[in-house]
């Protein structure tokens, strides 16, 4: 607070107008910081707090974009919990989706960086072979790659045939269609792994000579030393992940053909929240819908601060 | 360098020098088996496409035993509007939002870094806050006030939010760089009587260039992969960008014609793999940071 005025000499300069009316003086010292901040302001009140505010009112309409809303009332959340088998499929799908991809990604990510730790020659590299998923997994292009890889007589099983195994068509099997989804989220582990990376540099050496000197195996050091020192990394890339895997689309819209087929398999929660919108136009449930996975998400995160400090190890 | 200073401390005895040599090469060949596989179906996808359409199936080896680019000149025009269009479509759009991400988010980010006005912490809280927002709350109402303006079909609901500093990712990228740079540099132009728009202007923007290029490249990238903005807002294929033209290539050819399906996968992936190729290690730099902030 006192560091005001020595920081920008905005007060000295208030000073000086200070004849000129209390109004000028407001002006002089707040001006530029809230001209500077106009149009973040209209995107907030335009583009975020108001629309947020109308898809919470719509959410109690019947909203489907040609007539006016009416007030139902909560029905279309009692529909939600308890009479739509499609709402129940695209949260079985979602939470199975995040409950396996984030967690292997993850361990993917860890490993692999703890890996490309050990100050090995073509780090570089390694690093970069592994990070180019990350940047264009979440493409068109790469869903189409990934529904010709599991295809009936795709890449995929045309390896296995080498080993005399006739794989199914993974994509269209509603028991492995939801793993292909998997398995493309956890080919993008590179942007995690760089967070890791960054991590384990700061974690001081010596700290590892010292345990080798008192005889703690590696394994014991990772328990020991690694993992709690990297535990803020753990937890920023579990947000992350978490939250990027709630919202995930593309993928399963390109390779179902934005069905979510087979047999809802494939139909993640945002792409039910989409075909309801703008596929038959219930403008009003699709906004129960997406201000319930708000509240899931802000639920997990609020979740993950609160339990942060019994894991979550800070040094200082 | 790194490895200097971990061989120099560790010169042990013998045994656990072999012993090393051998985790070291394990490592090396895990790596490269990770690599491989990674790599593997991009470079299949690739090979694919230069080979003679009925083969695509049959092989897996990543070198076609003939070339021909005649399934880019199908995928090319393989749909009623060329992909030439898609292609200038998806480079108009992502250059605009480049340059509004870049000025409305770095004034945003100088404003909460350095300038002093009353409320800035809460308005800066506030902002941390939609860093965690799912854009589907706001989907339905944004689409709705979109359709009123008139807006729907064109490019003005996929660039105008980005002048508005809507990505508040970059604000918060760019405010722990602003706070990096030293405060005797805006004081001393403070002094001389310059103005803040000329301090933003004139003195944190040329310092400031990794940060607007990490922004630039990142904002580029996740335009031009942007699927579900064009979708909903772009319905006249003569507007589609190249990830709907894609995907109404599926819909329409993919089975029949895969070769050509692949062919402009491929073309559609090569912007991004471009900028990946020139400035890799800004990427990573900047996903770096970003992950060891708090």
């Amino acid at each position: 607070m006192t560091a005001r005025s020595m920081e920008t000499g905005v007060s000295a300069a208030g000073r000086a107008v200070g004849t000129q009316g209390v109004w000028a003086r407001i002006w002089q010292q707040d001006g530029p910081g809230y001209l500077f901040l106009l149009p973040w302001f209209i995107g907030f009140f335009g583009l975020t707090v108001g629309p947020m505010l109308t898809s919470l009112y719509l959410s109690f309409t019947n909203f489907d974009l040609l007539t006016t809303p009416d007030w139902i009332g909560a029905s279309n959340y009692v529909r939600m919990f308890t009479a739509d088998p499609k709402f129940a499929a695209a949260m079985r799908v979602t939470f199975f989706f995040v409950l396996f991809s984030v967690p292997l990604k993850l361990a993917f990510a860890l490993g692999v960086a703890m890996l490309l730790n050990r100050g090995l020659k073509g780090l570089p590299l390694y690093r970069a072979i592994f990070y180019l998923p990350s940047l264009i997994g979440a493409s068109v292009a790469i869903a189409i790659l990934w529904r010709q890889l599991f295809s009936g007589d795709g890449l995929v099983n045309q390896f296995l045939a080498n080993f005399g195994i006739d794989g199914p068509s993974w994509i269209s099997n509603p028991r492995y269609s939801l793993w292909t989804l998997i398995i493309l989220s956890i080919w993008q582990f590179g942007s995690p792994m760089i967070i890791f990376l960054a991590g384990l540099r700061q974690i001081p050496q010596d700290m590892y000579e010292a345990a080798s000197l008192d005889g703690a195996s590696k394994w014991r050091q990772f328990w020991k030393i690694t993992l709690p020192l990297l535990t803020p990394v753990v937890f920023f890339n579990a947000i992350v992940q978490t939250i990027e895997a709630f919202k995930s689309f593309t993928p399963a819209f390109v390779i179902s053909g934005g069905t979510g087929q087979p047999i809802n398999s494939t139909l993640f929660y945002t792409l039910y929240l989409y075909q309801e919108a703008f596929g038959f136009f219930r403008m009003g449930y699709a906004s129960a819908l997406a201000w319930f996975l708000l509240v899931m998400i802000a639920a997990f995160t609020a979740f993950s601060f609160l339990t942060s400090k019994y894991w979550v190890h800070y040094d200082d | 360098m790194t490895t200097d200073v971990q061989t120099l401390t560790v010169v042990g005895t013998e045994t656990s020098r072999t012993r090393r040599h051998i985790i070291s090469v394990v490592s090396h060949v895990l790596l490269v088996g990770a690599s491989i596989l990674m790599l593997y179906p991009l470079l299949w996808m690739l090979a694919s496409t230069f080979r003679p359409e009925n083969e695509i199936f049959s092989s897996s080896s990543l070198w076609p035993s003939s070339f021909s680019i005649d399934s880019y000149i199908r995928g090319w025009n393989g749909l009623r509007v060329s992909f030439g269009t898609f292609f200038l479509n998806s480079f108009v759009i992502a250059i605009l939002c480049v340059a509004g991400n870049v000025l409305a988010c770095s004034m945003t980010a100088f404003a909460f870094a350095r300038l002093k006005f009353r409320g800035r912490n809460f308005w800066f809280a506030l902002m941390l806050m939609t860093l965690m927002l799912p854009y589907h709350v706001t989907l339905i109402p944004q689409y709705v006030l979109f359709l009123n303006l008139g807006w729907v079909n064109t490019f003005l609901p996929l660039i105008v939010p980005k002048f508005l500093a809507s990505d508040a990712f970059f604000i918060f990228l760019m405010v722990q760089f602003f706070r990096g740079i030293p405060r005797e540099l805006d004081e001393a132009a403070m002094m001389d009587g310059c103005s803040a728009w000329r301090i933003y202007w004139k003195v944190m923007m040329p310092l400031s260039l990794p940060v607007l290029a990490t922004a630039a490249i990142f904002t580029f990238i996740w335009t031009w992969d942007d699927f579900l903005g064009p979708l909903i807002y772009l319905n006249e294929m003569r507007q589609y960008t190249v990830q709907l033209g894609l995907r109404t290539f599926v819909d329409s050819t993919g089975e029949s014609d895969f070769g050509g399906m692949l062919a402009m996968s491929v073309l559609t992936i090569v912007p991004v793999f471009l900028f990946f190729l020139f400035f890799q290690r800004l990427l990573i730099e900047g996903i770096a940071t970003t992950g060891m902030k708090r």
